[in-house]
């Protein structure tokens, strides 16, 4: 079933799009020609670029007139993409998002809180739909003024948010700060999304919002969010809605396609099974992660993706040595008192590569004596060393320095000429 | 006993330390004394003051670090030799003092292991232990 959707969507990407056209002519394939799993390894990549070049509408695969949606990518990484749904398109996506929200445990008649912003961003929308497709009340709050979002919360008996991670914790604090008891609130469940959500930051809010946070995972070239969803007994995995979409993990150096039991970590290369607006074939995601066909606990049969914790384009290379932000979180966690709130500077203003950390300090670790406080200092740096091979500066800041983004928190910042 | 000490973590840049001051001044807190050191990359500025705890309340929450130490206090009258006879005190009681500073007019603030044990061991010595309720007294006199 999930393969006769990929052959026909194969066919509708090169009946339509003269992009895969020559794609396929280039290595002379034809859709005919994908009878197994292993003939779509014949099939060329697609990589953002492609969507980059063709901007704005060079890859749809049907009239514009059949274009009743447009969104954008965040352009965080370059110039940004735009991507077309049909009105196919858009309830394929609905029943994805809903999918994905049943696996977080929201059911039909949760009041579901948008703190993403609206606009070209799929988040927004997406989400939207899917809440109320589910037939949960949706409430549209969209991104901002953090005081009304608790007042909200508090008159209309939330149950659901979906925020960015940093974004829900920008709410915890600011809650807290005016006095609002997050544990006899009505909210009871976190649709995080939109960034990474390292472990330490989640059982953090969870702890100090008295709900279960789960993370969802998606992207805007294959669709937006609802890709995979965290079920409520897999917390450190994500559900694939395969009947959407069909992945394949690959070695990102030699581009080979990893055995499907391997459970290898590389990246996610994904293909849409049904998008008629912007047929995608086989997205290298850049999304490093492993995926296991294991049953889950929850009886879901889906394969499970392990939450993405970097991606091929966040590695840093300092000085020859190879370093991922989320090397650094893995430190943090091991650290008792140490912030999972974090900032990485990379230059190169003494003519060579330094890495700075600069560290939020949490108030169960601040005393007022500089011995202790720079001892601390010196253990962070230390485990740092240990782990990256790598010495790295380490500076204290003031809690609530890192800024908290309603989009995505960008806690990485190269600054090399 | 004593008096209270509150200790702010501050980063090195331009403005953090007036961001305090100004916190504290529209809690109607009067600054008793200070002092302010720094590594390179942080600080800690350290606070005497007649309310410690409208201070405190107001510090946290303009979201400010904190963190509350007791400190001994002893009367240091304007005249020559007041200092090296308080220093003459704590040496002949045995103390170690970890830093010190002095408060407005006539005191200087010292930071010691134990304060109750120090209190004990300078009560035989010719100098006036000073509490926080002193410090009250002398701002509201003023």
């Amino acid at each position: 079933m999930q393969f006769a959707r990929l052959q026909e969507q194969v066919a509708w990407a090169w009946e339509r799009v003269p992009f895969y056209r020559e794609r396929f002519a280039a290595v002379g394939l034809e859709p005919g020609d994908i009878k197994t799993r292993e003939d779509v390894r014949h099939i060329p990549f697609t990589e953002k670029s492609a969507l980059r070049e063709h901007y704005p509408y060079g890859l749809f695969a049907v009239p514009l007139s059949q274009i009743v949606r447009l969104h954008a990518s965040s352009g965080t990484t370059g110039k940004p993409i735009v991507v077309g749904y049909t009105k196919e398109d858009i309830e394929e996506w609905r029943y994805c998002i809903m999918s994905m929200m049943q696996m977080a445990g929201v059911v039909p008649g949760d009041r579901v809180q948008m703190a993403f912003g609206y606009g070209m961003f799929t988040g927004g929308f997406g989400l939207h739909y899917g809440a109320e497709g589910l037939g949960c009340t949706m409430i549209p709050a969209g991104a901002g003024n953090t005081e009304r979002h608790i007042m909200m919360i508090e008159d209309y008996g939330t149950t659901a948010l979906i925020a960015t991670p940093s974004y829900a914790l920008h709410i915890c604090e600011v809650g807290e700060r005016i006095g609002y008891d997050w544990e006899k609130s009505s909210l009871r469940v976190g649709l995080f999304g939109g960034e990474p959500c390292p472990p330490k930051l989640k059982a953090e809010i969870e702890s100090r919002m008295h709900i279960i946070c789960t993370d969802n995972y998606g992207l805007t070239e294959v669709m937006g969010p609802g890709v995979s969803g965290e079920c409520l007994s897999s917390r450190n995995h994500q559900h694939i809605v395969e009947d959407h979409f069909y992945w394949e993990v690959i070695d990102p150096d030699t581009l080979e396609v990893l055995p499907e039991d391997s459970e290898c970590e590389g990246e996610l290369v994904l293909t849409p099974l049904a998008k008629k607006g912007i047929p995608i074939l086989r997205y290298r995601t850049r999304d490093l992660t492993s995926v296991t066909c294991a049953p889950c606990a929850c009886g879901r049969t889906t394969a499970r993706m392990e939450k993405v914790r970097h991606r091929t384009d966040d590695m840093l290379i300092i000085r020859g040595t190879n370093v991922y932000p989320s090397q650094v979180e893995d430190v943090l966690s091991t650290i008792p008192g140490a912030s999972p709130h974090y900032r990485l500077v990379v230059d190169n203003e003494t003519g060579l590569d330094r890495l700075t950390l600069m560290l939020e300090v949490q108030p169960q670790v601040f005393t007022d004596s500089f011995a202790e406080m720079e001892g601390f200092r010196r253990l962070v740096a230390d485990k740092l060393r240990g782990v990256l091979q790598l010495g790295v500066e380490v500076r204290l800041v003031e809690p609530g320095s890192s800024e908290r983004f309603m989009g995505k928190a960008k806690r990485v910042e190269d600054r090399r000429g | 006993m004593g008096v209270t000490q509150i200790g702010v973590f501050l980063e090195n840049q331009p403005g953090h330390v007036s961001r305090l001051t100004d916190v504290l001044e529209k809690a109607g807190v009067s600054i008793r004394g200070f002092s302010l050191a720094d590594t390179t990359d942080f600080g800690i500025a350290r606070f005497v003051v007649d309310k410690p705890a409208e201070a405190l309340e107001a510090l946290r929450a303009a979201g400010a670090l904190t963190a509350v130490t007791e400190l001994l206090c002893i009367e240091l009258p304007d005249e020559p030799g007041a200092l090296d006879h308080v220093f003459s005190a704590v040496a002949n009681a045995g103390l170690n003092v970890e830093y010190a500073y002095s408060l407005v007019s006539t005191y200087v603030a010292l930071k010691v292991g134990d304060i109750q044990q120090a209190q004990a061991l300078l009560a035989g010595q010719p100098i006036r232990l000073i509490e926080q309720d002193d410090l009250l007294n002398s701002h509201t006199r003023g």
